[in-house]
């Protein structure tokens, strides 16, 4: 048990009514040594009612702002209450809590600035659509080619990020689909990004944020925001 | 050349423009900052249609055949500039919003757990 590094757990929860009970429960009673934060985003469903009356950590944003701008305010929170590591995981459950102290661990072993939890390195448990799989390939490999850094799961929202990338992300973090461009914003700044197998499960209640209708436009968005942050950095040593 | 009752169109229109939007101004319902693009155009509109042959030497040195198509192509070219700005204007906003957002709800968790911390009926005025 790492009595000494405070972690704080990110949950962004956007409508997440049905699964946000369970989740925090579940860390509260079996994960105790973590904290964590919950950042309701401006739900118009019962979450906010719920996080206050079984009194949850959490952070109100008054207006819904999306994903990225709902982990951002995790990472200033986790930065302005001096955390050595955050983690970031979803409020639906699909990612299990008990993969933390083997990446934690993994983390200090490998001195990985990020270490992003990947369902494609043992390959086990939910591994999502054919053709999402193929966008997912597509935007790893175009994350490689831009940076040099191969993720394989380049979209996992499971990832930790030690206090350097803390100060990173609070500054700095995209807004709408945020995951594959925050892996090159990682990259450019020299971050040691490592991959670590996790077993994720299929979400039991509500619907992904990505419906097949909005998948092209995802697309098109994502490669843009990679290839516009790649170059907005220009020609830098990598540390 | 522009035939002279286009070009007294022309300025009536471009005295109008300038009228508006000093008015506007005026009432203080736009801001100067964000003005300052469209008076420049209408600047430029205005030199354009008060000495033509300005107008004239200026869309010959771009390939352009016909004086009114010069004069279309320079409004739309301001017209883009006015939308870029404006574009950049709200990415702008949407970022300090953005941060506004984010700083209100790390407030209130805070403002929320010191009135937690505070024993009730503190404040003296409570009809209990």
């Amino acid at each position: 048990m790492e009595n000494q590094i405070k972690c704080l757990i990110i949950i962004p929860a956007y409508n997440e009514a049905e699964n946000i009970e369970k989740v925090i429960d579940n860390l509260i009673t079996h994960y105790p040594q973590y904290d964590y934060v919950i950042v309701n985003d401006g739900s118009t469903d019962a979450t906010g009612q719920i996080c206050a009356k079984k009194h949850y950590q959490v952070l109100h944003l008054p207006i819904n702002m999306g994903i990225g701008g709902a982990v951002q305010t995790g990472y200033r929170y986790a930065f302005e209450n001096d955390y050595d590591i955050a983690v970031q995981i979803d409020g639906d459950g699909q990612h299990d809590v008990a993969f933390l102290e083997k990446m934690i661990r993994y983390m200090q072993e490998e001195q990985a600035d990020c270490v992003i939890g990947s369902r494609f390195v043992d390959r086990e448990g939910f591994q999502s659509s054919g053709l999402r799989r193929i966008g997912i390939q597509f935007l790893s490999v175009l994350g490689w080619l831009l940076t040099g850094v191969r993720v394989r799961d380049i979209t996992s929202g499971y990832r930790l990020v030690n206090r350097r990338f803390i100060r990173i992300f609070a500054q700095d973090y995209p807004s709408d689909y945020p995951e594959p461009e925050a892996m090159v914003i990682a990259a450019v700044h020299g971050g040691r990004i490592k991959e670590y197998p996790v077993v994720m499960r299929e979400r039991e209640n509500g619907t992904s944020s990505i419906t097949l209708k909005r998948s092209v436009y995802y697309m098109v968005k994502v490669t843009l925001a990679m290839l516009i942050r790649r170059l907005s950095f220009g020609v830098r040593r990598q540390k | 050349m522009i035939p002279h009752t286009l070009q007294i169109t022309l300025s009536i229109a471009v005295v109008c423009y300038f009228i508006i939007i000093l008015y506007y101004l005026k009432r203080k319902t736009l801001e100067l900052k964000y003005t300052l693009v469209w008076l420049a155009a209408g600047l430029v509109m205005g030199i354009m249609v008060f000495f033509p042959e300005l107008l004239v030497w200026f869309v010959k040195l771009l390939g352009i055949e016909s004086n009114m198509n010069g004069l279309y192509i320079l409004c739309i070219a301001f017209i883009m500039m006015i939308l870029m700005t404006l574009t950049a204007i709200v990415s702008r906003q949407q970022y300090k919003i953005r941060i506004l957002i984010q700083e209100v709800s790390l407030l209130e968790k805070r403002i929320r757990e010191l009135e937690e911390r505070k024993p009730k009926n503190a404040g003296g005025d409570g009809a209990a």
